[in-house]
């Protein structure tokens, strides 16, 4: 047997597997540990022989960047090894994600809670963003929690390089509750301001425990996003009416984030109102989002250790791992969110637990809104 | 700041605003960096520090990224595929002898006394070969209108992939094109296996797939690069912003040229042993002197020119004696031998590859029979009532899936 062969099954025995915890179309996943140290992780097995063009985009993205990347908040890869047709990746194990965690209507959040859960997000994607690295695909299902609390950005097969001044990219990225205004009109040339917008959209989520933004389609999307925070004028966001997807979907008003927000203290809201700003290039980069005032005031974010978690350990809903994009394809190349996800529920405010309530909330507004 | 001979691999600048201090590091990779944004970062630095020094008194969780870990260390680049000279000759050295000692092995096993005569390439003729096929990428990637990341990248994966395997195993005629086919898509430029051999003559599918996960495998699945033409773009841009460079002294064939010396050091072992801005500062140099020692210069309070001298001179040694095709009457002879020497055991249809390809069988069947006494143990042993009434159907399907998870 050849030296890279032997490397590779030496690499595969290294590691076992124990229990399959989902099946997706693209990879399967197991739980398993390391041989000779009993630690968890997760295998994430990708069917390679499917794919005509061999080895697939998103495979190759998200080895490639999680070879480069290693940073206390983005998931750590341990190995990757082949084993006939397929590849596989080892993962450190995580046992939830932020998804999981606003979906747990028996959590309460606090103030202090969010602003740990956004500091971890901030300084994960602040690394992939100084390694020049676009995510385009944040969302609280794919900021996975370690059962230390911390929290973990994952599920790299949209990311890429930022593009050269002029090198088109798609605008077909992003799920599309947490997708930002200039791909939905078509914009080919963009920023790591994108990923900002889905971070002032997970950040809204954690206060309001359900979607903020929740489209049914990519038109309806725009409709959601100028109902919540009013249509940009051209002085808001200069030439917008020029990018190649652009249409009119009405004159709707601006309304207060505090209507909506009405427990957020101003430092928040402030902070909320710099991720979502229409124009691109105003919105707030992921290191001064870091050094933002709300950062600095109190509450102090709570330690993750404290941070709250699901009771029971359920495995990872299955949807995660249809990660799996046809970039090729006519579709739309996000993962399509589960429709009854828009039923997601705020949690019931019935104050029997311990912790105080985080907020007060509107329903009245909220349904007005959504 | 460094003392050696050896050119810094990062720098700090220290910024002060009465007592307070600031450090930013960079690593030479990203000296391009312009002049306005290391100012730029230090000014925010400093005027970070006060506030952020009482926050991380507060509260140690909110953790500033004033000072910088050197990106390009953390690089799988820097980590897995830097050498020195000495270090590059002994793992081809011994990889050569080792490769040399297996087939010879295998010829014997398969007659005695039948390697006597052959005549096996060593790791200086293996070194030819290579570079003749690093050859053939320009002009592909030229017909297929690649961008220079895609030929960049596919040279440094067919390096990468030979200090890991030798030329008498896998002809470098098809890892090249597997190379560079792994190239187009993690360099986002993906172009469907079709359109590309289509346009390779003689060339299936097959010929480009079936080492895709040995070349991977070789390559550590590390797929990232960095190169030295988006370094000597960096420098080029940083160089317009100099106050002391004026436009006329740097007219536009400076850059033209140099990026030429960037391209001749592919077809040498620089990106081994340097790193991409060395590699592209040391490109400049051949061309203006002046350009690159200001450039140098005005990256650090003390003048960088006279510490990195030394190191500039080797990469312009490689650069021009060694940046150039082979000759192709040498290499033409060298792969005349590999027909006499490749290992039988991969070429098809020989008694060693037909031996090779039994003895994985036999060990393939042995698993699956072992497997499938392993369900049927499970079966009888579970007490199922019905399990006896299993049919075949089923109980193919039952191994068919046992044998699918264990992969």
């Amino acid at each position: 047997m050849d030296a890279v062969e032997k490397a590779n099954t030496a690499r595969q025995k290294r590691w076992v597997k124990d229990r399959k915890v989902g099946e997706g179309t693209y990879a399967v996943v197991y739980q398993g540990r390391e041989a000779s140290t009993s630690r968890k992780v997760a295998i994430k097995k990708i069917k390679v022989g499917q794919f005509k063009d061999g080895l697939d985009m998103s495979a190759i993205r998200e080895v490639k960047y999680l070879r480069e990347l290693h940073h206390q908040n983005v998931i750590e890869l341990l190995d990757v090894f082949s084993s006939k047709t397929n590849l596989n990746l080892v993962l450190e194990f995580l046992d939830s994600d932020l998804e999981m965690i606003i979906q747990d209507r028996s959590l309460v959040f606090l103030p202090a809670d969010i602003k740990a859960w956004m500091a971890m997000t901030l300084r994960g994607l602040e690394f992939c963003h100084r390694n020049f690295m676009l995510h385009r695909d944040l969302k609280p299902n794919n900021l996975l929690i370690a059962s230390d609390g911390q929290l973990k950005i994952a599920d790299f097969g949209l990311a890429r390089d930022f593009a050269d001044p002029g090198h088109k990219m798609t605008c077909q990225v992003i799920t599309r509750w947490y997708r930002p205004p200039e791909l939905l009109f078509g914009c080919r040339y963009y920023s790591s301001a994108v990923d900002i917008w889905s971070v002032g959209c997970i950040f809204a989520e954690l206060m309001l425990r359900t979607p903020y933004l929740p489209g049914e389609s990519d038109m309806d999307q725009l409709k959601t996003i100028f109902r919540a925070l009013g249509t940009p004028t051209e002085e808001d966001w200069p030439g917008h009416t020029k990018l190649p997807d652009y249409v009119p979907v009405g004159q709707f008003p601006r309304t207060p984030l505090r209507d909506l927000f009405t427990a957020a203290s101003g430092d928040t809201l402030n902070l909320l109102s710099r991720f979502l700003v229409y124009e691109p290039r105003r919105r707030i980069n992921a290191r001064d989002a870091l050094n933002h005032a709300y950062f600095f005031a109190l509450p102090h974010p709570s330690h993750p250790s404290k941070l709250p978690k699901p009771a029971a350990q359920t495995s990872r809903p299955l949807e995660e791992l249809d990660g799996n994009v046809d970039m090729a394809g006519a579709g739309p190349g996000v993962k399509a969110a589960a429709p009854n996800k828009l039923k997601r529920k705020l949690t019931s405010p019935d104050g029997t637990d311990l912790r105080p309530l985080a907020r007060r909330l509107d329903f009245t507004q909220h349904a007005k809104h959504s | 700041m460094h003392t050696s001979g050896q050119p810094p691999k990062y720098i700090t600048i220290v910024a002060r605003k009465g007592r307070t201090e600031a450090y930013v590091t960079y690593e030479s990779s990203t000296w391009s960096e312009t002049a306005k944004t290391i100012i730029d970062e230090m000014i925010k630095a400093i005027n970070g520090m006060a506030a952020d020094n009482a926050a991380k008194a507060a509260n140690p969780q909110i953790n500033s990224s004033t000072v910088k870990r050197s990106l390009y260390e953390g690089s799988t680049q820097y980590k897995s595929w830097r050498y020195s000279p000495e270090q590059l000759e002994q793992v081809r050295t011994s990889l050569n002898a080792a490769a040399v000692a297996v087939i010879r092995d295998t010829f014997e096993a398969d007659e005695l006394g039948s390697s006597e005569d052959v005549l096996f390439l060593n790791a200086n003729e293996e070194q030819l070969l290579v570079k003749l096929y690093i050859t053939k990428i320009p002009q592909l990637c030229g017909h297929f209108r690649f961008p220079e990341e895609v030929e960049a990248t596919a040279i440094s994966y067919l390096k990468r992939f030979y200090l890991k395997n030798t030329v008498m195993d896998w002809h470098p005629k098809n890892v090249m094109l597997t190379a560079l086919f792994l190239a187009t898509k993690t360099t986002n430029n993906p172009i469907s296996l079709e359109s590309y051999t289509s346009n390779i003559p003689k060339t299936s599918s097959s010929d480009v797939l079936d080492l895709e996960f040995l070349v991977s495998q070789s390559l550590n699945f590390e797929f990232a690069v960095s190169h030295a033409h988006r370094a000597l773009w960096g420098i080029w841009l940083d160089l317009q912003s100099l106050p002391d460079v004026s436009e006329d002294l740097r007219p536009q064939d400076v850059y033209d040229i140099a990026i030429k010396h960037v391209r001749a050091s592919r077809f040498t072992d620089a990106e081994l042993i340097y790193t991409p801005s060395q590699i592209a500062l040391a490109s400049l140099a051949l061309v203006s002197p002046v350009l690159a020692e200001r450039w140098a210069d005005s990256k650090a309070a003390q003048p960088l020119s006279a510490t990195l001298d030394p190191t500039l001179g080797s990469i312009k040694y490689i650069i021009t004696q060694m940046g150039h095709p082979p000759d192709v009457e040498a290499v033409r002879e060298v792969d005349r031998r590999l027909k006499l020497c490749k290992n039988p055991e991969k070429v098809p249809g020989s008694k060693a590859y037909l031996a090779r390809q039994t003895a994985e069988q036999r060990r393939a069947e042995e698993k699956r029979n072992k497997k499938a006494e392993d369900v049927r143990r499970a079966v009888t042993e579970s007490g199922n009532p019905f399990g006896s009434e299993l049919n075949e159907d089923e109980k193919a399907k039952q191994l068919a899936e046992l044998d699918d998870d264990d992969d």
